[in-house]
């Protein structure tokens, strides 16, 4: 296994977003998510995640209620809203012009210049 | 970020920092909890699970706070730390905080003190259910506020009555009658309504004890009954529980009390209500108020469509034209308050003229501030505060001032509001027991303050601001003044000329009072006494008795000591009324529309009012019942019948078909009285002896006058007594003819010491407003005076360059205020008696003394400025 990776800086809002877009998530399943859709080799900060997720409330993205967990306690639900869910595509519009801008550039050998 | 997540957001942080704490204790927890769960789940034990959950997530306080930092900071929290930190500001400059606090209290506590009696009077609802649905019916020639009571016909109100879909009840009633109460204490004159039936249900109040009127009550044989008001029957009946039944006797007449009122009922001014049922005959021509609770559903509009469909087909009476029946339907209240209601709504005005200039002033206290605080700007800027945020927290400065500037405001409402009401005219201004600070007002106050605070405070927030984002530290630490010299001068001219303005309408109110208290009323009023009295029918039932009353009250009268002369009048000038109507003339035509009051009087009358005889005789006691009928006209009686002739001998009537015994020979001309007020014009009158009158109700009514050598004052108790030793049952009203003038001029002068004061208050604000400004210019320019008295300035020249600037400002002021004068004293129009709202001397003398008053502030500070010494001047930075 790959030694996880420390988050590029400004990622990991996009991230957050992409984890619960995929279904509502308390924080720990957010944490939970991510390790498991990136397989372990992304690392988030557990002390920066919350200060995200209510910058990200705040800002109006994602919402929140409480309700129950998978061990019957209660907990506190993320959700995507609208404005969220547009606010994830624009960024991965972004990430993905900006990866390929970059890796075009990584790519270059020195005949192209 | 869209606003509603951002207001979500700032709704919660407002709800209590607490909870927002609480949850995110619980949503932490959570996730350490479950973390360690997860650890255990893979072998460790549960204590070690826990410690290494704890250790990954890293410093959780750390994390808090900068959760709390992401949720932004509340916009509560950030006001009550701008609060906290401009209340520290305001704490160290006391100086200052007074000045302010003081001059908004004043302008605050003043439009506060109006509101509190505009609210009472116009605005607070009638103490009845539903009272916005009752309204008055009216069918009169209409014209002016109130030119005419609204009211009905008697014979048009049966119609209606009839007729009408859009009322649930109409109800007719008297307003202003009294009557005399014996029998309980003294005897007393009393304010009493006669009502039909439908009346208490109309307002849907019904007593509190016993019950109201029933169907058929009021029709003779039938109507001894009466209805008290709570305040009587606890004044006078000691609140008698077992009063019902019991009788009382009104008017010498018994009658049996049915119920009591609940507490405060006294609508339309009555402590005691009588069943009054509508008779037609053909003498009929009272008009009454009526009034009408609206169906549900059915608009005031629908009713006056209603009316005015029924005033087209009502059949028009004998000299009645459809002009004579303007349909109106009004607020109920307006029945109290219509006449109130010009003089109330020109007092806020005046008042909010105070406010502005308070305003004003107190800006360019801030601004002058402002200046000062350039630096303290400048550095906050540069550390990173926003504009916004250095805007917001100047305004929470400026809105705390005006925030405790309401608050003693208050306070000086509380005395303000009693002053008023000491100092308005008795009976002059009605529902005075409605006015009291109550919600409405505090919120008018508090919601004042805030505005007042934003307004006041917007200019300079701005001015000072801007200063930190344009100019470096370097240079904000030097002192700038030029951008403010603008604005002030710009504030200055302002208050100067909404000071002219109230001035000048305090001017004008004036002039027009002392005009009015100037007025010739034909009579001469000093040393004179009256006394009024209403002999009840019960008691005095035929004409010979009222006048064997009169004889005997009049020859005790004259016997008192220090009386010169004594007479009697049915309707008194500047009294409570007058009798008018037409006469015929023998061998001529009375003119159109020409009316003449007609009062009946005792042979001794004139010489007792100090009425001048201009020709012929006055009346003597033999001008009886058994001789020839005779008259004294007035002055423009003669001039109108006869011109250029000798009136003398010349016969009239009262009649409209004259016998030969009615005509009355013209024995003697006196002056034209002011029958109806000093603003009001001379009644042409025509004076019949009591004594050949028959008709008991021009006789019932009576005031006897008595002109005495000493202080009219010390009179007061012997004619008291003379009225015991002749009917010791009659109630009485006695009073100076010197106060019954001051009553008819106590609205004029009411509305003029008010104006005046405001006026007054607008005056000194400006003067120190003037003042400030230009201290200030002469301090921030203390430098400059130094090098130019350096350079060879002589201290006349900088005396004069000070003064150029003041008298720049004051041309301003004046010219600004004066054509604003000009533009607004026309609201004055119906207050004003013989001036014009336009009138040149007293806008000329009030621009003067504004000028005068103006230099006389400026002076002060440009001789300071005269005397600066050079060196001292130059070292001041």
């Amino acid at each position: 296994m790959d030694q996880p990776m420390e988050l590029l800086q400004g990622t990991l809002d996009m991230l957050i977003l992409k984890a619960v877009s995929l279904g509502p998530l308390h924080g720990y399943g957010v944490l939970l998510r991510v390790q498991q859709i990136s397989k372990d080799r992304l690392e988030i900060q557990q002390g920066s995640l919350y200060p995200a997720l209510y910058r990200l409330e705040h800002q109006g993205w994602i919402t929140s209620e409480w309700g129950e967990s998978e061990n019957k306690r209660r907990a506190k639900y993320y959700r995507l809203t609208a404005a969220g869910k547009r606010k994830l595509q624009t960024e991965a519009e972004k990430w993905n012009r900006m990866a390929d801008v970059i890796a075009g550039i990584l790519r270059s050998t020195p005949e192209e210049v | 970020m869209t606003l509603w997540s951002r207001f979500r957001s700032w709704l919660r942080a407002a709800m209590g920092r607490s909870r927002m704490e609480r949850e995110m204790d619980a949503e932490l927890s959570f996730h350490i909890e479950a973390f360690a769960e997860d650890l255990a789940r893979s072998g460790v034990p549960r204590e070690e699970a826990l410690r290494r959950a704890r250790i990954e997530f890293g410093g959780i306080e750390r994390a808090k706070e900068k959760c709390r930092e992401a949720r932004g900071l509340s916009l509560v929290e950030s006001i009550v730390q701008d609060l906290r930190f401009g209340l520290r500001m305001l704490r160290k400059n006391p100086g200052f905080t007074a000045v302010a606090v003081i001059t908004l209290a004043l302008g605050i506590g003043a439009n506060t003190a109006v509101f509190t009696v505009v609210n009472g009077v116009l605005l607070r609802a009638m103490p009845f259910p539903e009272a916005e649905r009752l309204f008055l019916v009216s069918l009169t020639p209409g014209g002016g506020p109130f030119e005419w009571q609204p009211g009905v016909s008697d014979r048009d109100y049966l119609a209606f009555r009839e007729q009408d879909q859009a009322f649930e009840q109409v109800a007719c009633f008297t307003k202003g009658s009294t009557a005399n109460l014996t029998g309980a204490g003294d005897p007393a004159q009393i304010p009493v309504a006669y009502v039909t039936t439908e009346f208490f249900s109309a307002l849907r109040t019904n007593p509190e004890i016993g019950r109201g009127f029933l169907t058929g009550e009021g029709e003779p044989g039938n109507d001894s009954v009466v209805v008290l008001s709570n305040e009587l029957w606890k004044d006078r009946f000691a609140a008698d529980s077992e009063i019902l039944g019991k009788t009382i006797r009104i008017d010498g007449l018994s009658r049996t009390v049915i119920g009591i009122m609940p507490p405060g009922f006294e609508f339309p001014g009555a402590k005691v209500w009588m069943p009054l049922a509508i008779r037609i005959n053909e003498h009929n021509s009272f008009t009454r108020p009526v009034v009408g609770r609206l169906k549900p559903g059915v608009s005031p509009q629908q009713a006056q469509a209603e009316l005015e469909t029924f005033a087209e087909h009502q059949p028009l009476g004998p000299g009645e034209s459809k002009k004579d029946r303007m349909a109106q339907i009004i607020p109920l209240k307006d029945l109290l308050v219509a006449n109130i209601r010009p003089s109330l709504l020109m007092f806020a005005g005046a008042v909010a003229f105070v406010l502005l200039i308070a305003c004003a002033n107190v800006a360019n206290l801030f601004l002058a501030r402002a200046a000062g605080r350039g630096q303290e700007m400048a550095v906050r800027s540069t550390l990173g505060a926003s504009h916004w945020r250095l805007v917001r927290q100047l305004l929470a400065e400026s809105t705390l001032v005006s925030l405790i500037g309401g608050a003693a405001g208050i306070l000086l409402a509380h005395w303000g509001v009693q002053a008023l009401t000491a100092l308005a005219p008795a009976g002059k201004v009605p529902r005075m027991e409605m006015v009291r600070i109550d919600g409405w007002v505090l919120a008018f106050t508090l919601g004042l303050s805030v505005v007042t605070g934003v307004v006041f405070g917007l200019v300079p927030a701005f001015q000072a601001t801007g200063y930190g984002a344009r100019r470096s530290l370097g240079q904000a630490a030097r002192t700038v003044i030029g951008g403010h010299e603008g604005i002030r001068s710009v504030l200055t001219v302002s208050e100067m000329g909404l000071a002219l303005i109230l001035l000048t309408g305090a001017g004008l109110m004036l002039k027009s009072f002392l005009r009015l208290r100037a007025v010739n009323p034909g009579f001469s009023p000093h040393s004179v006494m009256t006394m009024t009295l209403d002999l009840p029918e019960s008691t005095y039932t035929s004409a010979s008795q009222i006048r064997t009353f009169h004889r005997r009250t009049l020859e005790e009268l004259s016997r008192l000591p220090a009386v010169l002369a004594s007479g009697a009048v049915n309707w008194i000038p500047l009294g409570q009324g007058l009798v008018m109507g037409t006469f015929q003339v023998e061998g001529g035509q009375r003119p159109r529309g020409f009316m003449v009051d007609k009062p009946c009087v005792s042979p001794s009358y004139f010489r007792a009012m100090g009425m001048p005889l201009l020709r012929g005789r006055e009346f003597t006691e033999s001008d009886n019942a058994t001789a020839p009928g005779v008259a004294i006209v007035s002055q423009s009686v003669a001039r109108t019948l006869w011109p250029g002739q000798d009136p003398l001998g010349k016969r009239i009537s009262m009649e409209d078909e004259p016998k030969p015994e009615d005509w009355l020979t013209v024995v003697g001309v006196v002056d034209d009285v002011k029958q109806q007020g000093l603003a009001k014009n001379s009644e042409p009158a025509i004076y019949q002896p009591y004594l050949q009158v028959a008709s008991t109700g021009f006789l019932s009514h009576m005031t006897f006058v008595v002109r005495t050598g000493s202080p009219p004052e010390r009179v007061a108790a012997g004619m008291r007594a003379v009225l015991r030793n002749v009917d010791k049952n009659q109630p009485i009203a006695i009073a100076s003819m010197d106060s019954l003038v001051a009553t008819t001029t106590a609205e004029p002068q009411f509305q003029t010491r008010l104006l005046a004061t405001f006026a007054l208050v607008a005056l000194a604000l400006t003067i120190v407003g003037i003042y400030g400004v230009l201290a200030y210019a002469v301090a921030q320019r203390t430098r400059e005076i130094g090098v130019r008295m350096a350079l060879g300035a002589q201290s006349a020249d900088v005396l004069q360059m000070f003064l150029r600037k003041a008298l720049v400002l004051i041309t301003m002021g004046i010219t600004l205020g004066g054509a604003g004068a000009f533009a607004l004293t026309r609201v004055l129009m119906k207050f004003l008696f013989e001036v014009k709202p336009t009138d040149v001397p007293t806008f000329a003398t009030v621009a003067l003394t504004l000028v005068l008053s103006s230099l006389a502030a400026c002076y002060v500070p440009a001789r300071r400025a005269m005397k600066a010494d050079p060196m001292v001047a130059l070292r001041y930075e």
